[in-house]
């Protein structure tokens, strides 16, 4: 089983942006990005995969986990074998996410993790085809990626890698929002906002009174970010076929109290709502403005691009960490029955 | 509702001052870059193109109760603070004419009268300055705030550091703005910075650190706007760090030794003012032709500026002791 391969690619910059400022949003340090992975890769070794891709940074990320690999060799643990994929040129944006999965995937890993926010899991999933994806939250809006120890998730990414535990049983197909203004496309895991600033600017969405229209793949009672909004008037879960939009307004007698960014719980006026069935497109109503995808604002629009939003079934494939080491535990793959030295005799030795 | 700052749309009139403003710094830069290829200005320049966004950005939520210091690299942050750009190349030409009567040259441009407490050639020797500055505004009641533009290599000395600690122990209405070029002279910043992001140090003086696009005006802009608000309204220091390159060498005659094809695609892909002016003409609050004639306009005012600080006449030895004490 040389091909045991998982792939981790780390974002450098998540946990970084304005809601710092503008909230009380946390600081994820880059040391414990680097930690998590080593943490991944102890469990990586200790079920058997082979090799590590990890994708490189300047950020200082990988220079960390490097100096570690390097420390590692006289440690008991067994790692596997690491591989840095040198990307060049690093760009230090979302492309290097990209350029990695992609790397990853045509290298044959089998699963991939990724380290950031809700941004960065939507990169990654943009690129990952139907590797399984495994995201863990190290940003700030983390309704798409777990909050999960590495150590296991490492574990359930090792266990699906080395064939142990069977994808099929253990992923599950994610729903995607695809969002097109013009010619341009982009994807959204969780939820799409049409925003009336009209800059991108710094990206994030933490003001819902700019925000005119709602669209959610789903939306959890206890999520965070906009997605809350619906998540307490129409609730819709990940396994759900269908999604779920709005048209917010200031002024609308219905207000909802929600955590729209850590630190941030404020009331949002929410006019109709409608069910997005799969595949049905739903027009942007704004002429004009800004559209966020999973809380980040990225695309602008004007009256000629006629931007609409459409549900999609075939979203990324997502490792279930529960179910993977549910099924480890059935099959008895994490435990050992040592047989006494000796057998019998030695026992009343 | 909430805490955030209450943003104005900019206007058209906004829009075009910040243009202007950041197509004076880029035309008064490359050609400094020109002139001083020529031999005829003394000393060192160290140039700011490439950064505009920056201290644009930063700088146009300014008013008069606001002080900003400087850098090494200081040409910028005196345009967008207003410093007379006319002023500021006498000086350069060590003209009397200048802003600081042609005794402090380029690195030491400085217009009090502006909130502009001066271009400095010492590494990190702005933020202790700003401190200063913030308290008196703090005790006086003025409202205003302080900013000190600083690098990735400021962002390890001492005097950097003490000065973020004491603007949080002190709740300093102060921002700090680290402009990282990723090269401290030639130092690559990867390699020197051992946080590798200058904001993840905000966290250890108990103020936020926030990463922004430093080419990206509106970025800029919509950051520096929250963290002055912010430290207008009495919610103290901010940690800004800007991630860009600069155009030019460390130094007019630096030979880049250490780094390759940043610069061309910086320039060709990232460039503040292509963007800025891509964003403003898609959303139809500018006119390619309003931006045009701003460029026109402002290379004659550039052209004037320098015949008019090469015609100036040169300080004499009766200004040596001039301007050297103060009386209190």
């Amino acid at each position: 089983m040389g091909d045991a391969i998982v792939g981790v690619v780390a974002n450098p910059l998540s946990g970084r942006d304005i809601r710092r400022l503008v909230t009380q949003a946390s600081v994820f340090p880059t040391a414990e990005k680097a930690n998590m992975i080593q943490r991944m890769l102890t469990a990586f070794g200790a079920v058997g995969v082979h090799r590590a891709l990890l994708s490189t940074d300047l950020g200082g990320i990988s220079a960390a986990v490097y100096r570690a690999c390097s420390r590692h060799r006289d440690s008991d643990a067994r790692w596997p074998e690491v591989e840095f994929l040198d990307g060049r040129p690093i760009r230090q944006t979302a492309q290097d996410t990209v350029d990695a999965v992609r790397r990853m995937v045509i290298a044959g890993a089998r699963v991939i993790v990724c380290l950031g926010g809700d941004g960065t899991a939507r990169v990654a999933a943009s690129a990952a085809g139907q590797v399984p994806l495994l995201a863990l939250s190290t940003g700030t809006n983390n309704v798409f990626p777990a909050v999960r120890e590495a150590t296991v998730a490492g574990l359930a990414a090792g266990l699906v890698a080395t064939g142990a535990v069977p994808a099929e049983g253990a992923t599950r197909q994610a729903k995607l929002l695809e969002v097109r203004a013009g010619d341009r496309t982009e994807t959204a895991l969780v939820d799409v906002a049409v925003s009336s600033e009209r800059h991108v600017g710094a990206r994030a969405v933490w003001d819902p009174a700019t925000v005119s229209q709602l669209f959610c793949a789903f939306a959890e009672p206890d999520a965070i970010g906009l997605s809350s909004v619906l998540g307490q008037l129409a609730p819709v879960s990940r396994q759900d076929p269908c999604g779920v939009t709005a048209r917010l307004a200031a002024a609308a007698p219905r207000q909802v109290l929600a955590p729209v960014a850590p630190g941030l719980v404020v009331p949002v006026g929410v006019g109709e709502i409608e069910p997005m069935h799969p595949g049905s497109v739903h027009a942007i109503d704004a002429r004009a403005g800004v559209i966020a995808v999973d809380g980040e604002r990225e695309l602008t629009f004007g009256p000629a691009d006629q931007p609409a939003v459409r549900l999609r079934a075939d979203g990324p494939r997502c490792l279930d960490v529960p179910a993977v080491l549910a099924a480890s535990a059935r099959l008895g793959l994490l435990t050992t029955i040592h047989q006494p030295p000796g057998g019998a005799h030695d026992r009343h030795g | 509702m909430t805490d955030t700052v209450e943003r104005k749309a900019l206007t058209k009139e906004h829009l075009l001052g910040v243009y202007r403003v950041m197509r004076t710094i880029r035309e008064f830069e490359e050609r400094v870059h020109a002139e001083f290829a020529t031999g005829d200005i003394p000393g060192f320049v160290h140039l700011y193109a490439g950064e505009e966004a920056s201290a644009v950005g930063v700088c146009s939520n300014l008013d008069e109760r606001d002080t900003i210091a400087s850098t090494h690299r200081g040409h910028g942050h005196c345009i967008a603070k207003g410093v007379d750009t006319g002023e500021m190349m006498a000086e350069i030409y060590g003209r009397r004419t200048g802003s600081c009567h042609g005794k402090g040259g380029s690195m030491h441009i400085a217009d009090l009268s502006k909130g502009m407490l001066g271009a400095n050639g010492i590494v990190g020797g702005g933020p202790p300055l700003i401190c200063g500055t913030a308290l008196a505004a703090k005790i006086k009641g003025t409202g205003g705030v302080s900013v000190a533009f600083f690098g990735d290599g400021a962002s390890n000395q001492g005097t950097t550091l003490e000065s973020m600690n004491l603007a949080s122990v002190w709740n300093l209405p102060a921002i700090f703005v680290a402009e990282n070029n990723g090269y401290a002279e030639s130092t690559a910043s990867t390699w020197s910075v051992s946080s590798d992001n200058i904001a993840d140090r905000a966290a250890g003086f108990g103020m936020p650190g926030v990463i922004v696009d430093g080419f990206d005006f509106f970025a800029v802009h919509e950051a520096a706007s929250e963290a002055i608000a912010r430290a207008r309204g009495g919610g103290g220091p901010t940690l800004l760090e800007m991630k860009f390159t600069r155009y030019f060498g460390h130094f007019e005659g630096d030979q880049q030794t250490y780094r390759a094809g940043e610069v061309e695609h910086a320039r060709a892909e990232l460039d503040c003012l292509k963007r800025f002016a891509a964003r403003v003409t898609e959303t139809g609050e500018l006119a390619q032709a309003d931006l045009d004639a701003v460029d026109a306009e402002i290379a004659v005012l550039i052209e004037g500026d320098v015949a008019a600080a090469k015609a100036a006449p040169l300080p004499t030895e009766a200004d040596l002791l001039t301007d050297v004490y103060v009386r209190y």
